[in-house]
């Protein structure tokens, strides 16, 4: 993530100078502001059109020259990057653990609406992010870091199934799980078989519910 | 058609065409180099890579297929047909673990065959003004669900059809293309190893067997 905007000015042995106020950089302030801009300017795109925006889409929607995008994104796939490091951020903020110490049918409905959400949110997003994610190393990095996290979440949510397993079925389990709540299991639910937001969670839940196995005591 | 011979009617053997043989030969190896070079790079070919590798000039390829898109078709129709000359389904009649797993291996041949065009597929359907590429995943898709459904019948058929439906659906999710190339690409699994991940869930997900060979799950 990008440095920080306020700098503190040291003094000559090294030690910031006490009792004098941070210097706050304007110019530098700006830039990440604009950063920001052209990064969420992408996502609103994204959203509404499902597809790749063009450098000019993006400049136009910001408000911004398509220079300015260039000046602080070496190419497109660096802005991708960018605003898949910004969504990252955006969705572990929203998505906050809850309802870990809670029943098993609590715990599984919890994680599926959790998850639910964030598929609704972020679809287009994922399908544009990672189309192609394989031609860069820094984008394909990304999402497997999400998938990481989309695993470790179910790891932590089911956690008192889990432990119940030995070490080779708990990873059958959870591979199982990943593929069974994919963004295109999602789509695929939502999309071609026409099931609204409840009845693609009520496919979510039963299934999740078939595959862990009981709570160890 | 024939021709009379005192009086019998002797029928001509066919006459076969050597130029359309010929031709066919070709759009076949076009779309081996094509299959060919998408399992090698997981990428969709150039026009000119897909000539080298095929042994054929540019031209040759434009002469067979009005454009790449195309060839993709052209392509998945013969990926398509090959999957089901592969793998007709087999034990449909055994008890549950024999049907597992020849439901198992028969997908996971299919993937690992297949997964490359696949995701040429997702990618360039919404470009092909045709809307052919979007026909064939929707039959790939429906040729999936119909071995499911006819391999797990002892079992689907002993529950509600709101809750066979739900099943179905996440039968297909963890069964996915994708879903294979993670476990295969991503987790780093072994063809043997995917293949025990499928079964297990599988086993896991699908209700009790009903009828006569009174097998419940594997476990």
């Amino acid at each position: 993530m990008g440095d920080p905007v306020v700098d503190a000015p040291a003094a000559s042995n090294g030690e910031k100078a006490p009792g004098k106020a941070p210097r706050i950089d304007g110019r530098r302030l700006r830039s990440e502001r604009t950063r920001r801009l052209i990064v969420e300017a992408y996502m609103a795109l994204v959203r509404e059109n499902a597809q790749m925006p063009t450098a000019v889409q993006i400049a136009e929607r910001a408000g911004y020259s398509v220079r300015s995008i260039f000046e602080r994104f070496p190419d497109l796939t660096a802005l991708r990057v960018a605003v898949t490091d910004h969504a990252i951020a955006e969705a572990r903020a929203s998505a906050a653990l809850r309802d870990l110490d809670a029943s098993r049918a609590t715990r599984i409905t919890s994680q599926v609406d959790q998850r639910a959400k964030t598929c609704e949110r972020w679809l287009p997003l994922w399908r544009v992010l990672s189309a192609d994610s394989s031609q860069s190393p820094d984008l394909h990095q990304r999402i497997t870091v999400i998938r990481q996290l989309i695993i470790m979440r179910m790891e932590m949510m089911f956690k008192p199934e889990l432990s119940a397993m030995a070490d080779s079925d708990r990873r059958k389990i959870v591979l199982a799980l990943e593929s069974i709540t994919t963004f295109e299991s999602w789509a695929r639910m939502r999309e071609l078989y026409g099931l609204s937001v409840e009845e693609a969670s009520t496919v979510w839940v039963r299934a999740i519910d078939r595959l862990l196995p009981a709570a160890s005591s | 058609m024939g021709i009379e011979l005192q009086g019998a009617p002797i029928s001509k053997p066919p006459r076969i065409d050597g130029r359309r043989l010929r031709s066919e030969r070709t759009k076949q190896l076009i779309i081996e180099a094509f299959l060919s070079l998408l399992r090698d790079n997981s990428q969709m070919p150039t026009a000119v890579q897909i000539a080298e590798r095929a042994g054929y000039s540019v031209r040759s390829i434009f002469e067979r297929f009005p454009d790449l898109n195309a060839l993709r078709v052209a392509a998945t129709d013969y990926q398509l047909a090959q999957a089901l000359a592969l793998a007709p389904p087999r034990g449909a009649d055994g008890n549950r673990e024999t049907r597992l797993r020849s439901q198992v291996n028969t997908r996971a041949h299919t993937c690992e065959r297949g997964v490359a065009l696949w995701r040429v597929l997702l990618q360039f359907a919404d470009q092909d003004p045709t809307g052919q590429l979007k026909q064939r995943i929707a039959r790939a898709r429906e040729t999936t669900v119909g071995r499911i459904e006819l391999m797990y019948r002892a079992e689907l058929s002993t529950v509600p059809e709101d809750e066979r439906r739900q099943l179905l659906i996440a039968l297909e999710a963890l069964t996915d293309m994708e879903s294979w190339a993670r476990m295969r690409e991503q987790h780093g699994l072994s063809f043997d190893e995917a293949c025990e991940v499928w079964i297990h869930a599988i086993d896991r997900l699908l209700p009790a067997t009903s009828g006569c060979d009174g097998r419940g799950s594997l476990s």
